[in-house]
């Protein structure tokens, strides 16, 4: 019928030009700091223009080089590893207990659990900042640990515990009927079960641990123990910006958690979903 | 007596209950063990700083200081004291159109690219990866990105384009202009959050069966017929729970405005958690009245957690 094939015509130019508005309002940005990260100084200013007259990688030397990249690096990377490790021990035997013990008050702690998740930074972040400094766990990086715990155990716990409930409970019970502990059933049959998501849900963790920044600015004032986001936002010398090289090392700190998020993205969704929809 | 090969693990373990197992639940020891770690973050780590948020908001403590109990001086200050009251309640207004407007225009946005991304077309995958780069970049690099693009000079990106491609003589001040600045990072938020909305309706979009849409269509049900009838009440559970994560996510973001503005021109974009850091760690380095101002926002959450762990807790049992 033809008013059929128009209305699938129509269809399709709604959907191209729908793709083209989006991919320009994702792209230009990026792009643009792909550009500018290839620029040298001098151009940006004098010389403005789209396209880089002389592109160079001049940028990323000076920021890999001349800043303390390196360390911000290092300081991120190792509050993210230690962050993701110690949330998911913490998370993964919560979860186990929320999904396979018997007990009262195991439907509080499920919801204690998931409220935990939501309670906003911004009403914690002040006493957090008196609490930490009275601790002496301001001014180093390791210090971000226990606090970057507090999102991440009840993320780890939810997601954990999400996954957890689609393994059936037949599982480990022959090796429970054969005189297993739970640890042992937990360690030796679900997690092995659980590997896959488990990775993913580390990974989440980790990037969610390395794209933090306001507790890393409020807590942290030594120059050595900043985290990525805190160098880059303060990479400022002589009262101006380094555009170039900060673009450059902006997108260098962004390509572990993109990623990790492409890696891992199919199934971040439905383990976000699992709570949003039935079935 | 059932022969123990009919029973399962569980309930042979159960039958050796004792009074305590009875009373606390049949694995309350293991449970316990378990769940001890993930007690010790929330009390320590939650719950006593929340407390002692709370307890700060009743008193007087410059950094570095001793505490001082003011009772509810500090809530008295905000609301009608003269230093700050026009402050605060200017950061209500301001956090709510930060907030609303932002959290509108993802959810519109958010649709209209997971129903265009549920299409079918070539190159679907690539797309896809690359309409939710914003979302996986680091916000700080976001807002830096855009604190450049904004800038109020000829390098700007957006200046730069208006001089050479429209030619206006008047570079505009995105950022410095006390009208131009709330729009400016709200939009810079709406970049960055827009992704999360358009992955969770996919998500549920996909999960609508086919078959319903061919039964409509065959029905002779047109194309807003269906999306009306079949789409948009498939989705209300992720509309609901993406909006009520996405609000309180948003309403507690400081980074954006940290960084573009932090909370200028003359507080036009002050919202309350910026207030709170301006007064507690940059300003007055008061942390007695900062957390004042965010304990004054715990209803607000309170109700908005309340709806939102009611359904995540739905589906799964809870």
């Amino acid at each position: 019928m033809r008013s059929k094939r128009r209305i699938r015509i129509a269809q399709r130019i709604v959907l191209v030009i729908g793709l083209t508005l989006l991919t320009i309002w994702t792209g230009v940005p990026i792009v643009w700091m792909i550009l500018t990260s290839i620029k040298p100084t001098n151009d940006l200013y004098t010389h403005p223009s789209i396209w880089p007259v002389h592109p160079t990688g001049i940028n990323y030397q000076q920021v890999l080089t001349q800043s303390n990249f390196a360390i911000w690096l290092r300081n991120s990377a190792m509050v993210a590893v230690g962050t993701t490790l110690l949330a998911l021990i913490v998370g993964i035997f919560a979860a186990y207990a929320l999904t396979r013990l018997h007990f009262r008050g195991k439907r509080l702690m499920g919801n204690l659990a998931i409220i935990s998740y939501l309670i906003p930074p911004a009403i914690l972040f002040i006493p957090l900042f008196q609490v930490s400094i009275s601790f002496h766990l301001s001014n180093k990086a390791l210090g971000l640990i226990p606090i970057y715990l507090i999102f991440s155990v009840p993320f780890c716990t939810w997601l954990s515990l999400s996954y957890f409930r689609t393994i059936p409970v037949e599982i480990e019970e022959s090796a429970l009927v054969d005189g297993a502990n739970r640890v042992q059933a937990l360690v030796r049959i679900i997690l092995p079960l659980a590997l896959p998501a488990l990775a993913v849900i580390a990974l989440f963790c980790f990037s969610q641990s390395w794209n933090e920044f306001l507790f890393a600015l409020i807590l942290i004032s030594n120059g050595n123990q900043e985290t990525v986001p805190v160098g880059l936002a303060n990479y400022i010398i002589g009262d101006v910006f380094q555009w170039g090289p900060l673009m450059a090392g902006s997108l260098l700190a962004s390509i572990a958690p993109v990623l990790i998020y492409i890696v891992s993205q199919r199934w971040v969704v439905s383990g976000l979903s699992a709570g949003a929809m039935k079935g | 007596m059932a022969s123990p090969a009919l029973l399962s693990a569980d309930q042979r373990v159960g039958r050796r209950a004792g009074l305590g197992r009875r009373l606390l639940g049949r694995d309350w020891r293991v449970a316990w063990l378990f769940l001890l770690p993930l007690l010790i973050v929330m009390a320590v780590l939650i719950a006593y700083p929340f407390a002692t948020g709370i307890v700060l908001s009743f008193q007087h403590l410059v950094v570095g200081g001793q505490a001082t109990w003011v009772g509810f001086a500090n809530y008295q200050a905000l609301l009608f004291g003269d230093a700050y009251s026009a402050e605060f309640r200017q950061s209500v207004l301001i956090s709510a159109l930060y907030t609303g407007g932002a959290v509108l225009v993802k959810l519109v946005l958010g649709m209209c690219s997971a129903l265009l991304l549920n299409q079918r077309f070539l190159g679907r995958t690539v797309m896809r990866a690359v309409l939710i780069l914003p979302w996986t970049l680091p916000t700080v690099i976001v807002a830096l990105t855009w604190l450049w693009i904004y800038q109020g000079s000829p390098d700007g990106l957006v200046n730069y384009i208006l001089i050479q491609y429209f030619h206006q003589k008047n570079l505009v001040q995105f950022l410095a202009d006390p009208r131009l600045a709330l729009p400016s990072v709200v939009l810079v938020v709406i970049w960055q959050g827009m992704p999360f909305y358009a992955m969770m309706f996919l998500a549920a979009l996909q999960a609508i069966p086919q078959e319903q849409y061919e039964a409509a269509e065959i029905d002779g049900a047109g194309v807003l017929r269906r999306y009306f009838n079949i789409t948009l009440p498939s989705l209300v559970p992720a509309i609901l729970i993406t909006t009520l994560l996405s609000t309180i996510w948003t309403v507690n973001s400081i980074n954006f405005i940290y960084v573009l503005t932090g909370g200028g021109p003359l507080n036009a974009t002050m919202t309350f958690p910026m207030l709170a850091y301006q007064i507690g760690l940059n300003g007055s380095r008061e942390l007695g009245t900062a957390s004042t101002v965010s304990v004054m926002f715990l209803p607000v959450f309170v109700v908005v957690i309340y709806f939102l762990t009611k359904r995540m807790l739905r589906d799964q049992g809870g």
